[in-house]
């Protein structure tokens, strides 16, 4: 330690953090909404849609739960073992508890949880521990649905900093999710489903919207 | 205008041409020459190996033989690069002669040079002081250019693909000028030829496989003629280009300035 | 295919890059698909920088909070031990890679232990430490698919974010076969990961012992985060009794805020996606279970010091500098004999070890794109030609260099010496061409020498100008 301190250059200032825009796909022009407007909450859900369609994961509009379920239902007819951390899904799935162990969940088919914030830059959502009921669910569950609502998504990384830090600071571990895990480690080959969930879908859900899908 | 005409050591005894170039097309545009019969070298060969320390002879050499000029300029981006960031006097000014190394480098205790802020490589004295902007010449053959990453990167004279920002080409602005000439496209605009000193003996397989995949993307493009503002690199792509028996020749960037047909 | 001279994990290294990439070289296909491979990557990386029209701002930024680090290192890292340890994290400090090996050996026997996942980590390459627990008695599985592959071939990694890169998917195809079962001949990306997935499966749901990277550590909460898109780390720490995370001291950042703007350039930088699939936060334990982190120095408070080169501690292993490098594209990462290769490798490793990397920043032409791609902004070229003087001023430089340097100095400073050289080089070359035109002239091996003309410019303009 003592060396660290005898050595450290002359004290630089630390920088202003930039606010940034919405880089990323789908977003027009050369890629960037500009970040010095407000830019609509319309807008930046339909960055995140496209965004996480370009990472291998899927996303849906939805007016509420029930529609979750209907579409669940349509894309994981035999997917065994579904637990859930959103009550509005028990009849769905298991409601999750905690667990004693979370070698409990090595057979869970699809979890589906509710995630907190996306970020429209890179299809990520943000999720903490609470909402994940056990810290292996997300990662040990063959296919992940995570829930957020529609207004609850944020340009870029920096608004989604801003976020955290006003939100209970207090979690044990959290993370931000984009679309379904993956390597291209052999020859650069793209392949979806390397140890964590093989797909991954985003619910945006839309107060506003009417159950047939309109306005 | 008294331009001090700064020949590298391997365009003096190899490509005399390039230096007959510039000097011709140095007068074209109104400067008055003088080519210091006592130049040598930049340095820049010991310095990239280590042996900076060992520069101090070339430094006042070349201090002795520039330093009075107004301007000083060179057909080659990587020399002048060096000379830039490089060049200093060590302790007691050059005239005084002996006893000099006690100083430090060109501060208190020692006369400065000024020459690191008058030397120019040939495109960017062009455009930057000439501000060239019509060119009696004529060259009609397709010619790829080679992007020399030390005039690129250090010296300035284009836009490097890795950065975001806007494209711009101060050797290609001054080419478009030349009457007939059709300038070709490249897979990869600015990678470097593997030439790098004494890089292209110590790491020669690397070096030959950078130079002969270069010439692999003019040859792609339809390069009839390789150009660029270093010799250095040219002179290894022609090595390549003479091995391949190709037909496609190198041309310094003075040369095709300073054509005609 | 294994790669015997230099590729052995832990084995001595006799021969240098240049020796070691002119082997690369001799299969000049396999050479042009690699340097094609990660071609592809710098621009998949320059398509996504675009995306981001203030790209060039946030790598000002980053490089401004990383000078703001070092400018600080020993405050951060007390305020991190302190908020680490106030969330139940137990914080090891290690000086070098032995007590670093030590720390973890306890740790894992603490727990009876001795079988073990590992999730990415270059710092652990430094250290050496799966040779050394294996020495033990330890077994570690690399739980990374690309270093898994490395592991099963008995070869370290080519490239610190892909690291089996120098691998052919027929070659990988073989090693499954032999280690995992699957049918010979099978190349199929998509069946050999999902091989890779149900094999490494068992171990993680088996292993009662995880140890992770970290990307960075956040000093004001005292929380770390490990990056990845294969889920890897996580699926190991979520799932242990115990989680070591190994850190250098340098990956610190202040504030949680400032993550922000690493992540936005971090996977960027590496692979042109906008984020890894996974930016998992740790803060505190599971209940009931342990989290330790090893902070560890081994020769980094010393390079701090170093006014001219104390910026390569601002890395964040992004490999975008690997990627760029047309040297690397051409040599391959085994041609650095060291754990972290490419440009950044060559910069920090003779700090390690100056007489066993002492070719490696001479192996480069010094062209700039390293420092160009590079999102803290370090200027990597720069140090690498003042690691040249650093070392040949050590005594690092091969005898027969030095005096070649001293008699080019001579004659280079001596104007009527210069020009006498000058003549009698052009003589030979003219006149009896195979004293030069021959097997011991480098230069001639696959090029022709330059065309000899009748007299040298300062002939030319004696003659006629003055």
């Amino acid at each position: 330690m003592k060396t660290v301190k005898g050595n450290q250059p002359e004290w630089r200032e630390l920088p202003e953090i930039p606010a940034g825009g919405v880089g990323g796909v789908g977003s027009g022009g050369d890629g960037g909404v500009p970040g010095d407007g407000p830019v609509s909450g319309d807008a930046l859900a339909e960055v995140f849609v496209k965004t996480l369609e370009a990472i291998g994961g899927s996303a849906y509009v939805v007016s509420g739960f029930d529609r979750i379920a209907t579409i669940l239902r349509e894309l994981y007819p035999r997917v065994g073992r579904v637990v859930t951390g959103c009550p509005e899904l028990e009849g769905f799935g298991e409601l999750a508890r905690s667990y004693a162990d979370p070698h409990e969940l090595e057979d869970v088919g699809l979890a589906v949880l509710g995630a907190h914030f996306g970020v429209a830059e890179n299809g990520a959502c943000w999720i903490t521990e609470d909402r994940m009921i056990e810290r292996a669910l997300p990662f040990i569950a063959q296919n992940l649905v995570l829930v957020i609502k529609k207004k609850d998504v944020v340009a870029n990384m920096h608004v989604a900093y801003e976020r955290i830090g006003g939100m209970d600071g207090g979690y044990g571990f959290a993370t931000f999710i984009a679309g379904p895990s993956k390597t291209a480690d052999i020859e650069q080959s793209l392949v979806l489903g390397a140890h964590g969930p093989r797909s991954m879908t985003v619910f945006l859900v839309d107060e506003e919207m009417s159950d047939a899908g309109f306005y | 205008m008294r331009v001090g005409l700064f020949i590298p050591c391997y365009v003096d005894q190899f490509y005399p041409q390039v230096g007959i170039a510039t000097l011709e097309l140095l007068e074209k545009f109104g400067c008055e020459v003088v080519y210091p019969s006592n130049q040598t070298c930049c340095g820049q060969p010991m310095a990239n190996s280590g042996f900076e320390h060992l520069t101090k002879g070339c430094n006042d050499l070349f201090i002795k033989n520039f330093e009075e000029f107004d301007y000083i300029v060179s057909p080659s981006g990587s020399c002048v690069l060096h000379i830039k960031d490089h060049l200093h006097s060590e302790g007691v000014g050059v005239e005084a002669g002996g006893g000099g190394d006690h100083g430090v480098a060109g501060t208190e205790g020692g006369r400065g040079t000024t020459i690191p802020k008058k030397i120019y490589e040939l495109v960017e004295f062009m455009t930057d002081v000439l501000r060239v902007d019509a060119i009696d010449a004529s060259f009609p053959f397709k010619v790829g250019i080679h992007q020399s990453c030390h005039g690129q990167r250090g010296l300035k004279l284009a836009q490097m693909s890795e950065l975001m920002a806007a494209p711009f080409s101060k050797p290609e602005r001054l080419l478009k000028m030349v009457k007939g000439i059709e300038l070709i496209p490249l897979s990869r605009q600015d990678e470097c030829c593997g030439f790098g000193g004494t890089f292209c003996v110590a790491e020669e397989a690397v070096s030959v496989k950078m130079g002969k995949d270069r010439v692999a993307d003019h040859l792609h493009h339809g390069a009839e003629y390789i150009t660029g503002s270093d010799m250095s690199c040219l002179m290894h792509m022609e090595g390549i280009l003479h091995r391949q028996k190709s037909r496609v020749q190198v041309r310094h960037i003075a040369e095709i300035l300073n054509s005609r047909l | 295919m294994k790669q015997d001279h230099a590729g052995k994990r832990g084995h001595a290294v006799k021969e240098d890059h240049a020796a070691l990439a002119d082997t690369f070289n001799k299969d000049e296909a396999r050479v042009n698909w690699h340097d094609e491979t990660l071609w592809w990557i710098r621009q998949k990386r320059d398509k996504a920088a675009h995306t981001i029209p203030e790209w060039e701002l946030l790598r000002e930024t980053a490089s401004r909070i990383k000078d703001n680090v070092l400018s600080n290192l020993g405050g951060y890292l007390e305020q991190f031990e302190a908020a680490a340890t106030a969330n139940g994290v137990t914080v090891h400090w290690a000086a070098d890679a032995a007590e670093h090996n030590a720390i973890v050996l306890s740790l894992l026997r603490r727990h009876g232990v001795d079988k073990m996942v590992k999730s990415k980590s270059m710092l652990t390459e430094e250290c050496h430490l799966n040779e050394f627990l294996k020495e033990q008695g330890i077994e570690v599985i690399d739980t990374d698919l690309g270093e898994r592959v490395v592991q099963l071939a008995e070869e370290p990694p080519s490239h610190i974010v892909l690291p089996c890169i120098h691998k052919k998917k027929e070659e990988i195809g073989e090693i499954f076969h032999e280690h995992l079962g699957t049918p010979a001949g099978n190349a199929d990306p998509q069946f050999l990961t999902h091989a890779a997935r149900l094999h490494l499966r068992e171990k993680f749901l088996t292993r009662r012992a995880a140890l992770t990277g970290v990307n960075f550590a956040v000093a004001e909460t005292g929380e770390f985060v490990v990056c990845t898109n294969e889920g890897n780390a996580d699926m190991g720490a979520h799932l242990a009794d115990v989680h070591i995370a190994c850190m250098g001291i340098e990956k610190i950042v202040p504030r949680r805020e400032h993550l922000g703007v690493f992540l936005r350039l971090l996977t960027r930088s590496a692979t042109g996606q906008p984020i890894t699939t996974y930016s998992s936060h740790f803060k505190k334990p599971r209940l009931g279970k342990e989290m330790h982190i090893v902070l560890v120095d081994n020769g980094r408070s010393v390079h701090l010091g170093r006014k001219e080169f104390r910026n390569s501690l601002k890395c964040i292993r992004c490999a975008a500098c690997f990627n760029t490098c047309p040297v690397y594209r051409r040599s391959g990462g085994h041609s650095y004999h060291t754990a972290v290769a490419g440009p950044i490798g060559s910069i920090l490793a003779p700090n390690l070890d100056r007489e066993k990397y002492a070719d490696l920043p001479f192996a480069s032409t010094l062209c700039g794109s390293c420092s160009n791609v590079c999102p803290v902004k370090i200027d990597i070229h720069e140090q690498l030609y003042k690691w040249r003087q650093v070392l040949v001023q050590s005594g690092h430089a091969p005898l027969g260099k030095k005096a070649a340097m001293k008699t080019m100095t001579w004659v280079l400073s001596n104007p009527s010496v210069y020009r006498g050289a000058g003549k009698m080089g052009r003589w030979f070359m003219l006149n009896a061409p195979f004293t030069v035109n021959n097997g011991m002239n480098p230069w001639y091996k696959q090029r022709d020498m330059p065309p000899v003309p009748k007299q040298s410019f300062g002939e030319w303009y004696k003659k006629n100008k003055k």
